[in-house]
């Protein structure tokens, strides 16, 4: 069944981003730390993350895992518009479904958006060494907080980094609770755990990420 | 009461159909939806213009038949119910209500607001069916079943096939329909000869006739007549993984 093995690759990969995410947010915490601290601390981790061999593989899985999540929600989102060809002309969705769970490719979209702009203004300056050069802070490693620091005291970015945070919850939200059952698990009683574990896990997520650029800015 | 009732109306598969607004000023509260139906079409006998032509059989909610989307939902405006078991008294004086047919590629629409609903047939057909002894009825008791087994098995076969998992899902996922069918069967003792062949099968038939996929909106089991849980859905996909590995 193609039908099941498309849904398990969007699943799978998701849940791999769901916990990349939570790695990439605890990096963002030192950001909120005292700046003289701040600095050292995160140029260092991120002088870290770029040397370790484990974590270029993860890097490349996790490049893997959104290619592979975008390119087959966009087949399935075809084929299931397929399948519905003609809408309704009166429709109800809101009364039996959650609007997470019907605007996931739209949701997708914003933070597909959201990445290419974030992967712009820091992968392709740090990592591929496009643009700008990025200097170096007093112990050598390359200055990643200045780049940081530097974008969200810029209020356009702070807003664009914000505000595409609340499609991201909402995608969070439905994608968490239902790639696990799209991944054939259903004991009743630890989905309802899952479900509420989801919405506690897309808040969190998506304020602290939402919230840390506005810190910086007012730092 | 006086109803507006906007219907789709149809001629046949290859008609491009649209919509007709039909005003009735002498419905009762206490009619049924489709008795309103009825005296509709009563009074378009007797101008002398075609019937609206809708499906029903049993009205009383256990045959499957009387699927229509009344208001922007399956079976209208209250969760778990067919459209014969719904009465005028849901809806205002004065209201407008539209009725469409079911939407789905795999639902092509035969008359007005019938749709063919075979493909569920040939799901059926490809695994929902067990091995049974020939000759005398055996003894009831002779294959014990534990309660919550039997419970489960219960919930799963409730589900009449009205369509409207597959209507109301933006994807027409026939997932709901097809877990139920195979959960029912292979949760049981009876059902474990074709246990792996019957996921298998009936899987691979439902993407054969063109339905979407599941993506949990979880619409299907707030519109099942049966109250039939999304989480049959996941028990499936964890049955077609255990077919994959030991089938
Ligand atoms: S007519 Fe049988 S369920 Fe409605």
């Amino acid at each position: 069944m193609t039908l099941f093995f498309r849904k398990s690759i969007i699943a799978a990969t998701g849940l791999f981003l769901c916990i990349f995410l939570i790695v990439h947010l605890s990096a963002n915490c030192i950001l909120l730390l005292p700046e003289d601290m701040a600095r050292g601390m995160y140029n260092s981790y991120s002088t870290l993350l770029r040397e370790s061999p484990l974590i270029k593989i993860v890097a490349y899985l996790l490049y893997l895992s959104i290619i592979l999540h975008v390119v087959y929600a966009l087949i399935v989102t075809i084929k299931n518009k397929r399948a519905k060809p003609v809408g309704y002309k009166v429709s109800n969705t809101k009364e039996n479904s959650s609007w997470a769970s019907q605007n996931m490719g739209l949701l997708g979209v914003f933070i597909l958006i959201f990445i290419v702009v974030h992967l712009a203004n820091f992968w392709a300056r740090i990592k591929l060494g496009l643009g700008e050069e990025v200097g170096t802070d007093s112990v050598g490693n390359k200055d990643v907080y200045e780049v940081t620091s530097h974008l969200f005291h810029n209020i356009y970015y702070v807003l664009f980094y914000s505000l595409l945070m609340f499609p991201l919850g909402f995608h969070l939200y439905h994608g968490l609770k239902s790639a696990v059952k799209s991944l054939g698990f259903y004991h009743r009683k630890s989905l309802l755990i899952i479900s509420k574990v989801s919405l506690i896990y897309a808040v969190i997520v998506s304020a602290m990420f939402g919230i840390i650029p506005f810190i910086v800015y007012f730092k | 009461m006086k109803i507006t009732f906007k219907i789709w109306r149809q001629e046949g598969p290859n008609d491009k159909g649209g919509f007709q607004s039909y005003e009735v000023n002498d419905l009762t509260e206490d009619m049924s939806f489709l008795e309103a139906l009825d005296h509709l079409n009563e009074i378009l006998v007797l101008k002398n213009k075609k019937v609206v032509a809708f499906e029903y059989d049993c009205r009383e909610g256990i045959c499957g038949q009387c699927g229509v989307f009344i208001n922007g939902r399956a079976h209208g405006p209250h969760d778990n119910m067919t459209t014969c078991q719904l009465h005028m008294r849901s809806f205002e004086d004065g209201a407008t209500i539209t009725v469409e047919p079911w939407r789905a590629r795999s639902f092509p629409i035969i008359k007005d607001l019938i749709v063919n609903r075979s493909a569920f047939d040939r799901i059926i057909e490809n695994g929902a069916f067990i091995s049974a002894k020939t000759g005398t009825a055996p003894e009831a008791n002779a294959i014990l079943i534990s309660k919550t087994v039997s419970d489960r098995a219960m919930d799963a076969a409730a589900c009449i096939g009205c369509g409207a998992c597959v209507a109301t899902c933006k994807n027409s996922s026939a997932a709901l329909f097809t877990s139920a069918k195979i959960n029912h069967l292979n949760g049981l003792p009876q059902g474990a000869p074709e246990a792996h062949q019957r996921v298998l099968d009936m899987t691979a038939q439902m993407e054969k006739e063109g339905f979407g996929h599941c993506s949990f909106t979880g619409a299907c089991e707030v519109e099942c007549p049966e109250g039939i849980s999304i989480v049959n859905i996941a028990e499936m996909n964890a049955r077609f993984i255990k077919a994959k590995i030991f089938g």
